[in-house]
């Protein structure tokens, strides 16, 4: 009923930690040169419900962008699932984001032109996967999230919310290490963006590892963890 | 659990990659049909273009093979050094031209042709000179061997014409063009009408209705070598004439000369017709030049439509890029598609268009009639050349695709 949540590891060792960032800092290069992000150690574990919070501008963005190995750090090293990343080159972590980071967009990226099952077998496009799997996992990650009943309706037709879990369907079924959700309710009226947090709710419990990035009290409020980012640097905990 | 991302590394089908593409042209169908006008137009033009060339000059070749491909003529080397008169040299032609060349396999008929020198004399048909009105004409009088009739496809309008066998016994007979035959005023020769040329009377045993070659014989008295060598000096045949089997022309050509005059060949000079396929090509050029480069102008035009539309689309589908890449499609993934979705445009403007040009020729031949012919690797080759058209013109747009950073390709549309 659920799907397998890539925890990994076994018994014997503990699982290094999904997420282990430590020391990393980002610079844009000038000029002016702008420093970003500075000094950050930051380690997620597995199972783990982390929400960043900060003003816009305060580089959280960067910080996601680095998560979903959208960007390299200047300085400081990024370990996915014990991979050091800055090892890797282009290939290697397009493979790796393909893999193991689920990414969720305010702005949903659906195709207009595809169905919400084919949205979500665009997924596991670039994987391998054969046709007729890729088909029946978009069907179990469609489910997943609700929408057994839309599979073919185009995501013109669907309300925000349901466009949302269609977007959250397709970064859940390639079994991600990490789901990463940017402002994934920004987009979406209190009804919506409820449903969509209870799902997120769901989904913690059922062992995956989120992190999503707000500036919405109500969001971060419903993560076990939250820090906050000022000037590009952990200003707390909670 | 440490396992390295080589076992994951991203990989893209053959067969997604070509349902990708097809997805992303058929998304937007009017535009992908506008897309693509410029190239069919240009095929279309091109295949028209070649085929209606080829139709054009089958037909003027096919035309031109039904009589003249057939039709040899022996004439003299140094045209004009022999002639009329006993001063003159005389023609290397032998009196038994016809037998010689009717000897060859491939010659359908062969015949002697001779103007025979009058020295002035008129032609009458009847020997008493009527003071009240002309009786007596200047007309030109040719002597052959029996087979010049069948060689130059006569039609007999009444009687009958002389063979070999009165050519040599030298026997007067005559037959007569239908000019002349009217000019002399003689209609039937059932009662053996004879004329007079000069004080020679010749009796007419036949009248021409029409002929297909050498049409100076409709205004001609057509007399037998022998008789013309006897009366009239005749040296020597000046020319003979050959009908070949189809086909059979440049052969015959190859080998009369030698039939003729085996010790000294280059004394005659052997006409023949034009080779049919050197012909085709010569119309074929003509006409191609100056539709191709029309052709050629509107498939640059069509790359420059697909290059400029691809591109547009391509800044259209930013979005669309960094979600694929967030998805693990790397770069050349990326450009592989658009690539691809470009082909595959090309290839189908070009199909269309060749089918529109295949049309055309069939339509312009239907309604003049004629046959149409086509190039046979043309139909082929053209929708490559869409296909090739497609890939050129794509490759800047895919490679502005694949440099799209993903960073930024989300954040449109947010």
């Amino acid at each position: 009923m659920t799907l397998a949540m890539r925890v990994g590891g076994d018994a014997a060792t503990p699982p290094p930690p999904v997420v282990a960032l430590r020391g990393v800092g980002r610079t844009f290069d000038g000029p002016p040169e702008v420093e970003v992000l500075r000094g950050i150690d930051l380690a997620v574990a597995g199972g783990d419900y982390l929400s960043i919070v900060g003003p816009s501008g305060s580089g959280k963005s960067t910080l996601l962008h680095l998560l979903g190995l959208l960007d390299r750090p200047s300085l400081g090293t990024y370990h996915l699932d014990g991979i050091d990343t800055g090892a890797l080159d282009d290939r290697d972590r397009t493979a790796l984001r393909g893999s193991r980071i689920g990414f969720v967009f305010q702005a949903f990226h659906l195709l207009s032109t595809r169905t919400a099952h084919e949205n979500v077998m665009l997924a596991e496009l670039y994987r391998g996967t054969d046709r007729l799997e890729r088909s029946e996992r978009a069907t179990a990650a469609l489910e997943r999230v609700g929408l057994g009943h839309r599979m073919d309706a185009f995501p013109d037709t669907l309300s925000g919310g349901e466009r949302q879990r269609v977007a959250i369907a397709r970064a859940l079924v390639g079994r991600p290490s990490l789901l990463l959700a940017d402002e994934p309710t920004g987009n979406l009226d209190t009804e919506n963006s409820e449903s969509i947090l209870e799902l997120f709710d769901e989904l913690h419990d059922a062992g995956l590892t989120l992190v999503v990035i707000t500036h919405d009290e109500t969001v971060s409020s419903r993560a076990g963890r939250l820090i906050r980012i000022v000037d590009g640097q952990i200003a707390g905990a909670l | 659990m440490a396992t390295g991302p080589i076992e994951d590394r991203s990989v893209f089908f053959l067969r997604d990659l070509v349902n990708e593409a097809i997805a992303g042209i058929t998304s937007r169908p009017s535009r992908t049909a506008l897309t693509a006008l410029g190239t069919v137009l240009g095929v279309a033009a091109l295949v028209a273009t070649l085929g209606l060339a080829r139709t054009a000059g089958n037909r003027i070749v096919s035309r031109f093979d039904e009589l003249s491909a057939t039709e040899v003529v022996v004439t003299p080397a140094n045209q004009g050094g022999f002639g009329f008169g006993g001063s003159s040299r005389t023609s290397p032609i032998p009196w038994d031209a016809q037998d010689r060349l009717e000897r060859l396999n491939g010659v359908a008929a062969a015949g002697t042709k001779s103007d025979v020198d009058l020295n002035g004399a008129l032609v009458r048909a009847v020997p008493v000179v009527d003071p009240t009105g002309a009786t007596a004409f200047s007309i030109p009088v040719v002597a052959t061997s029996g087979g010049l009739f069948d060689a130059v496809r006569a039609e007999l309008a009444t009687g009958t014409v002389f063979d070999a066998a009165h050519n040599d016994l030298g026997a007067s007979v005559a037959v007569l063009g239908p000019a002349a035959a009217q000019r002399l005023s003689i209609t039937r020769v059932d009662n053996q009408p004879a004329i007079f040329v000069g004080d020679t009377p010749i009796v007419v045993v036949g009248i021409l209705a029409d002929v297909q070659r050498e049409p100076d014989l409709l205004n001609s008295i057509i007399i037998t070598d022998g008789f013309a060598q006897e009366r009239f000096d005749l040296s020597a045949p000046a020319a003979v004439h050959v009908d070949t089997d189809i086909g059979g022309a440049q052969l015959i050509g190859d080998q009369a000369a030698l039939a003729l005059v085996p010790n000294n060949p280059e004394l005659v000079r052997v006409r023949v017709p034009p080779d049919p396929a050197s012909l085709r090509e010569r119309v074929g050029e003509d006409i191609n030049a100056l539709f191709l480069l029309l052709g050629g102008i509107s498939l640059l035009v069509g790359a420059i439509g697909i290059a400029n539309v691809t591109l547009v689309s391509v800044l259209e589908r930013t979005a669309e890029i960094g979600l694929r890449r967030s998805l693990g499609a790397t770069k050349t993934h990326i450009a592989t598609l658009f690539l691809t979705e470009s082909a595959i445009l090309g290839f189908i403007a070009g199909v269309v268009g060749t089918s529109i040009g295949v049309l055309t020729v069939v339509g312009v031949s239907a309604v003049n009639t004629w046959e149409p012919v086509l190039q046979p690797w043309l139909p082929i080759t053209t929708p490559l050349l869409g296909l090739a058209i497609g890939v050129v013109s794509g490759a800047y747009p895919a490679w502005r695709a694949a440099a799209i950073e993903p960073i930024t390709a989300l954040r449109a549309g947010g």
